[in-house]
């Protein structure tokens, strides 16, 4: 019998969150709702993952470095949605903005830039990279355990996977899904996180139960 | 009355350059929005918060909020509501998507703070229609509709004139001095905005 994972999120308050926890089909995945300001070892004991919503106030993230760096040593799952600053409060995280273009798509036949970096990835199995498309606001320094998934032709990674044996998952992105489909603006970023928060479930499943 | 405006913020930095380091940063003061619990409100004519508000600490807030707007105070609350951290504030209602019609911005009753803005700058930004509202913050008994979004033409904008003199002006979507750089007519908006809320004795 499989164990299911328990996956903690934190609620920042705002109304992009709110909308996006209690959007009926993501809540079952939020087994574990932390209020951003609550955050602290005994709300996440017992969890499997924590998933840092985007536009997560850096300020309350950055209080605790120490508790970040003790989970993924506890061989955990970290993941952090865009805009919220983690290279301030995380080891090895390297973060360059890059311009935003909220209209390229208006330009008939446009390339948004984005490729996938690893197509045979188990994620790619539930997201394409259409819906990984909307704008995008930063890239990555690659560390070197991570593997990119999604890529800026060119320019960096938007979306890694960082897997140190026996001391944690780290994955990370710039773009912002939650504070979009939160806002009800833009269908790829629903699709986004419908794909993602189930691949996500499925990967931390005890091997071989999942399939992935 | 104080003649500053306080913004409260929820992120790090020192707040948008609108109000940090630009035009407005002799008027404004930007406070961390967790400092609100201990800042004393009276010092203030009007208090901003942004789209990005944690509501769950602004329901905490509620009773010092309502007696600040009962005692003349001026408010200016942007984004959807989800938790309604003043009696007058109901949950926030987005506009069933049929075509680009549903976006459609319309005035309603005047406002110095609307004087002169062409509606199609709200309605679209660069030819995409969605930045100014996607919904609506259904409005209280007795207040003043300044604009409307969809063809049923659901409040966007409204102000509700307390009787001590208080104000509250609600924006259902992006903070509404997002525009404040805008290339047209959309940037009347802010220095009209902040001419008004000067404007109380």
């Amino acid at each position: 019998m499989s164990t299911q994972p328990l996956i903690a999120v934190l609620d920042n308050g705002t109304y992009f969150h709110h909308r996006t926890l209690h959007t009926p089909e993501f809540a079952p995945y939020f087994n574990r709702v932390i209020y951003a300001r609550e955050l602290d070892a005994a709300a996440l004991a017992d969890c499997d993952a924590l998933i840092v919503l985007d536009r997560t106030n850096p300020e309350l993230l950055m209080r605790h470095r120490q508790l970040f760096a003790d989970f993924l040593a506890a061989d955990k799952t970290l993941v952090v949605l865009g805009e919220s600053n983690p290279e301030l409060w995380l080891d090895g995280v390297e973060s360059t903005p890059c311009p935003t273009n909220f209209w390229w798509w208006l330009t008939p036949g446009a390339d948004s830039g984005l490729r996938l970096a690893a197509p045979e990835h188990p994620l790619f199995r539930y997201i394409t990279l259409a819906d990984a498309t909307w704008h995008q606001h930063a890239t990555f320094r690659l560390p070197p355990c991570a593997q990119s998934l999604v890529d800026i032709a060119d320019t960096g990674s938007i979306l890694y996977e960082e897997i140190r044996p026996g001391a944690g998952r780290l994955i990370v992105t710039s773009l912002d899904p939650a504070y979009h489909h939160g806002s009800y603006f833009m269908p790829a970023t629903t699709r986004f996180l419908r794909g993602f928060l189930s691949w996500l479930q499925a990967s931390l499943q005890p091997e071989g139960t999942a399939g992935v | 009355m104080s003649q500053k405006i306080a913004y409260f913020k929820n992120w790090i930095g020192n707040g948008p350059a609108l109000f940090a380091s630009g035009p407005f940063s002799d008027l404004v003061r930007v406070i961390p929005l967790y400092d609100l619990e201990k800042t004393d409100l009276s010092g203030y004519r009007a208090l901003l918060f942004s789209s990005n508000l944690d509501q769950r600490y602004a329901v905490t807030q509620r009773d010092r909020l309502e007696a600040y707007l009962e005692a003349g105070g001026q408010m200016v609350c942007n984004g959807h509501i989800v938790r309604p951290f003043l009696r007058f504030l109901r949950l926030y209602e987005v506009a069933p998507y049929q075509n680009v019609e549903t976006l459609r911005i319309h005035p309603a009753m005047p406002h110095p703070i609307f004087a002169g803005v062409d509606y199609e700058d709200l309605t679209f930004r660069r030819g995409v229609a969605g930045f100014y509202s996607r919904g609506s913050n259904p409005v209280p008994e007795g207040a003043e509709v300044l604009s409307t979004i969809s063809p049923q033409r659901l409040p966007v904008d409204w102000l509700l004139n307390l009787p001590g003199g208080g104000r509250l002006l609600v924006h259902s979507g992006n903070d509404i001095w997002m525009h404040a750089n805008d290339d047209n007519s959309a940037s009347r908006i802010t220095p009209q905005l902040m001419n008004w809320l000067q404007e109380a004795v």
